[in-house]
């Protein structure tokens, strides 16, 4: 039963840690039930909060996170994807439309199922990309454009896999806006967690401050480009000075990361 | 990044625990009466800060006692000093517990 407690909440540590997290719950809780057996249930009871702290605060994988780092690597993968999903529909054909409907209905049906999706996502989230100050330093229209391009295609490939998946699965309504939800929502993330001017994503987070502390002083998390162009601020609490993510542009530090 | 960490009364108290020579979660919990979903995280949060770090018994020592082995914490020198600067702010954190004769139990 205890074990059974610890294994459950084992699936909330991120992976790489589960394993000694396992090793170390599972021998302190030999040690409870030598001690006091009538207490072990609530001793592993505890194991989920511990869980939920590793998994609110443990740093991402590098191995897991490598993988998305690349907008090339990113934008292949998700067409991988939506090609399977294309190819599932046409090997495995939909069901057939009801009378009456067009093709053209249900693209309409979904352009408007995204919109709603898309203003709930407002609705509950910041959709802003942060801040990029306009100095020197920044990239120039082309960069800006390429960024702008990479963030079109991979929604659109996003949509495409929405689209094709919901009319193969006949599934239409509540659980299609939560899929585009998802998906817009992600979309937003990773394009916030991107150098401006390389499009990788922004790797070793690091905490600065305390949250007892953000009078006057800063609180949150900083990531930094992996070829040096710059670093990220994200604050943990908007407050009127730090209330969105900014980034900062080094362009002095690219020398320091030319292998990078 | 601060010199002089402050800590909340909690986080005083488990280092103060593993001052006093209770050096892994179960000791920690006994010691000072917190469940084991307030003492675990706080450990991990510590070490996260550099404020103490852990190492596990070597095998060997476990099999010989026919028990499995345990993650042992201790302080760090920042931990020391961060404790220090508890006993200034908490007058009262190190009559709150005590000492342990005998380590690793």
């Amino acid at each position: 039963m205890q074990l059974a407690i610890l294994h459950a909440a084992s699936w909330l540590v991120p992976r790489h840690e589960r394993p000694e997290w396992f090793a170390e719950w599972s021998s302190e809780l030999w040690y409870v039930e030598e001690a006091a057996s009538c207490q072990a249930t609530a001793f592993c009871l505890g194991a989920f909060r511990d869980a939920l702290w590793l998994r609110r605060n443990a740093l991402p994988n590098p191995a897991q996170t490598r993988d998305l780092g690349s907008p090339y690597h990113s934008i292949v993968l998700l067409a991988l994807v939506a090609a399977a999903a294309v190819f599932c529909a046409l090997r495995w054909p939909p069901p057939p439309l009801p009378p009456g409907v067009s093709p053209g209905d249900i693209l309409g049906l979904h352009l408007m199922l995204a919109m709603m999706a898309f203003v709930v996502l407002c609705g509950v989230n910041s959709v802003g990309l942060g801040e990029y100050p306009a100095n020197p330093y920044a990239p120039g229209g082309l960069a800006r454009l390429g960024r702008w391009a990479f963030f079109a295609v991979k929604s659109a490939l996003l949509v495409l896999i929405v689209i094709v998946g919901s009319v193969h699965l006949g599934a239409l309504g509540s659980g299609t806006v939560f899929t585009y939800f998802v998906a817009f929502r992600w979309a937003i993330s990773d394009q916030r967690k991107r150098c401006p001017v390389c499009l990788h994503r922004l790797v070793r987070p690091i905490r600065i401050g305390e949250a007892s502390h953000t009078f006057l002083s800063w609180y949150g998390t900083e990531f930094i480009c992996a070829k040096g162009h710059g670093l990220l601020h994200v604050p943990e609490i908007p407050t009127s000075c730090y209330s969105t993510q900014e980034w900062l542009y080094l362009p002095s530090w690219s020398g320091l990361f030319s292998n990078g | 990044m601060l010199a002089e960490p402050k800590l909340s009364h909690t986080a005083a108290m488990i280092l103060e625990a593993i001052h006093a020579g209770y050096i892994y979660g179960f000791s920690v919990m006994e010691v000072t009466g917190l469940p084991s979903g307030t003492v675990y995280p706080a450990l991990r949060r510590l070490e996260r800060d550099g404020l103490i770090r852990s190492e596990w018994e070597r095998q060997s020592v476990a099999d010989r006692a026919l028990r499995p082995a345990r993650k042992y914490y201790k302080l760090t020198r920042s931990g020391k000093a961060a404790l220090e600067a508890a006993h200034k702010r908490y007058p009262l954190l190190a009559g709150l517990i005590p000492v342990l004769e005998v380590e690793k139990a």
